[in-house]
């Protein structure tokens, strides 16, 4: 208990502008992710493959090393667009499970808890509200995806003994373009999926859902109607069509696997008006009274 | 300029008419608004922060436009939700840390003021407890630390008592007049509670129905000689209410031939007795007394057709 009666006292200090409320929410959201253990254990593990991979960079440069692993070994030192395609491929798949499990914690605790009627109170709104969470979980992604791919493109044009990096520069673009346009889009998923879900361990399962069952409708659709378009709701083919050709690596996948990247950009983009849509719906201060 | 000027403003939700052409100037230290449940509080409220935008009229705070200017009216609202309204995984200090940082204070200005504002609301012992841990009183008092944080011009408590024992609502009864009592602070206090409203506010605005039905100061109510006068009666109460209204007195009737009356100078309590009389009715209590806020608020709720038109002071 006090020990002496406190009285109210107006502020008259400097307020701060605007457009840094945003900032506000995307620290404080930012702050909520990471301060689960769960979040820095997966991010760890989401660095192996990235270890793993300047590991490779480094046996591949090193002539004593490349003298040492003969054969068939000599292929899979190949630091080329297809090497960089397999990072790629595989922390984004990483960040789709990262994605899962922060997105839900930066909306589901506020609409658990109500808390939307107090934040959107206050002067920001209910778009500079969405951005900032967007803001949180889009770094969060970065720092497992295009920030990681980026040093192992820098680390080997350094170690490189030939001039490789210049020549190469289309792999760097690819892997920035690839990378931001993947957690964009995850983050817009896991955002609009996380505001219609109050339990988070339901959120995680409905966003991994959302990348996955619509695949396996694709293929259902493209077996009976014996066409290609089905592919459109599958993402991972999606995806793993826009990187290759993103990156400039050869296509791993059949051309009876291949989707037009004009069509790619309309379906992506369609899923995030969807999103855009749930997100309008939800995010408010108040209900609408029905009826 | 009034703290809030509503202009003809009507609020339409899901095809239903909820707010119907208020019109009036508030111009108390601390207003308050009643009304029945359904009558438009909460709607007027979150009108005014700029959550629904009116079909028809305009509605001001401080001269502000409440679609326009909703962030520079909002930066300078503190609003208290009727409801629970926090981050139940954030300690106290942190949430309203938070809440004065979105408000436009600087981190460590809003970290200091969170503290004062916590220690003035009486959470300071608890302030790192988690907010999902706190009693209900303990969740509203740490709902009016925030909205007072930052400083506001306004302060808006939807319903500050709700939920409360005696105990915490003398408490934030208490911290209300004491708001009110420093005067930095326009208050406006939506109950349907008359007793708070009464204790704390000097002007009501009272709606029924989205309209205004009343919209008065209380002082000046109070000062205004009326007297009052409650009966208790056995028989034919309608007939009898139909007549004493024929001397000109208001008369509200209740369950139980409870009558309640505002008489008018020539008009004796011999007068009423005769008339009981008469109608064979037996008047069992007869209490004078003063105009109370009730009295203010059920005449208006008497008022089947609202008021519609000009509601300023």
């Amino acid at each position: 208990m006090a020990v002496y009666k406190r009285n109210y006292s107006a502020y008259t200090g400097t307020v701060t502008p605007v457009w840094t409320r945003v900032l506000v929410l995307a620290r404080y959201a930012f702050e909520e992710a990471w301060s689960s253990k769960i979040t820095v254990g997966l991010f760890i593990f989401c660095l192996l493959p990235c270890v793993v991979s300047l590991v490779v960079i480094y046996l591949a440069d090193n002539p004593m090393a490349r003298a040492l692993v003969g054969g068939r070994w000599q292929e899979m030192l190949a630091i080329d667009a297809k090497f960089f395609l397999k990072i790629l491929q595989t922390q984004a798949w990483l960040a789709l499970v990262m994605a899962s499990w922060i997105a839900p914690r930066l909306i589901t605790f506020d609409l658990a808890d109500n808390a939307l009627p107090i934040l959107l109170s206050h002067p920001i709104s209910r778009f500079g509200y969405v951005f900032g969470k967007f803001i949180a979980l889009f770094t969060s992604l970065s720092l497992i995806t295009w920030l990681p791919c980026l040093l192992l493109f820098v680390y080997q044009g350094y170690s490189s003994p030939q001039p490789w990096a210049i020549s190469n520069l289309q792999i760097a673009m690819g892997l920035l373009a690839g990378s931001v346009i993947w957690i964009a889009f995850l983050s817009m998923l896991g955002l609009a999926l996380s505001s219609w879900v109050k339990w988070r361990v339901v959120a995680t399962g409905v966003i991994f859902a959302a990348v996955f069952v619509p695949a396996g409708v694709g293929a259902i659709v493209s077996a009976l109607l014996r066409t290609k378009w089905g592919l459109l709701l599958n993402v991972p083919v999606m995806m793993s069509n826009l990187w290759q050709r993103l990156l400039g690596a050869p296509a791993p996948i059949s051309e009876r696997l291949s989707v037009p990247t004009l069509a790619i950009a309309v379906m992506l983009s369609l899923v995030c008006l969807v999103c855009v849509g749930m997100l309008n719906k939800r995010i408010r201060a108040r209900e609408v009274v029905r009826g | 300029m009034g703290v809030i000027d509503l202009d003809g403003v009507e609020v339409r939700l899901a095809n239903r008419t909820v707010l119907d052409n208020l019109t009036g100037e508030l111009h108390g230290q601390a207003i308050g608004l009643l009304g029945p449940n359904g009558a438009g509080k909460s709607t007027l409220i979150n009108t005014l922060l700029g959550f629904h935008l009116p079909s028809k009229g305009k509605a001001r705070v401080f001269g502000l436009d409440t679609h326009k200017d909703r962030a520079q009216i909002r930066g300078g609202i503190g609003f208290m939700p009727e409801n629970d309204s926090f981050i139940g995984n954030m300690s106290g200090v942190r949430f309203v840390r938070y809440m004065a940082e979105l408000a436009g204070l600087p981190s460590g200005v809003a970290l200091e003021r969170a503290h004062e504002a916590l220690f003035y609301v009486g959470l300071g012992e608890v302030r790192y407890r988690k907010v999902n841990t706190y009693s209900l009183g303990m969740k509203q008092l740490v709902k009016l630390a925030q909205a007072l944080a930052h400083g506001p011009k306004l302060l808006i408590l939807d319903e500050p008592t709700n939920g409360l024992d005696p105990v915490a609502r003398q408490r934030m009864i208490r911290l209300i007049k004491d708001i009110r009592k420093e005067g930095s602070i326009r208050l406006l206090i939506s109950s349907h509670l008359l007793r708070d409203i009464d204790e704390t506010c000097d002007e009501v605005l009272i709606l029924k129905n989205g309209r205004i039905a009343s919209l008065c100061n209380i002082e000046e109510e109070r000062r205004s000689n009326r007297s009052f006068m409650e009966l208790e009666t056995v028989g034919a109460t309608g007939r009898f209410s139909v007549s004493i209204r024929g001397l000109g007195c208001e008369c509200a009737t209740f369950p139980g031939g409870r009558i309640k009356l505002v008489i008018p100078d020539n008009i004796e309590a011999r007068d009423l007795y005769v008339i009981a009389s008469e109608q064979g009715v037996q008047i069992r209590r007869m209490n004078q007394r003063r105009d109370s806020l009730e009295d203010i608020f059920l005449r208006a709720m008497d008022n089947d057709q609202g008021r519609t038109a000009n509601g300023s002071l």
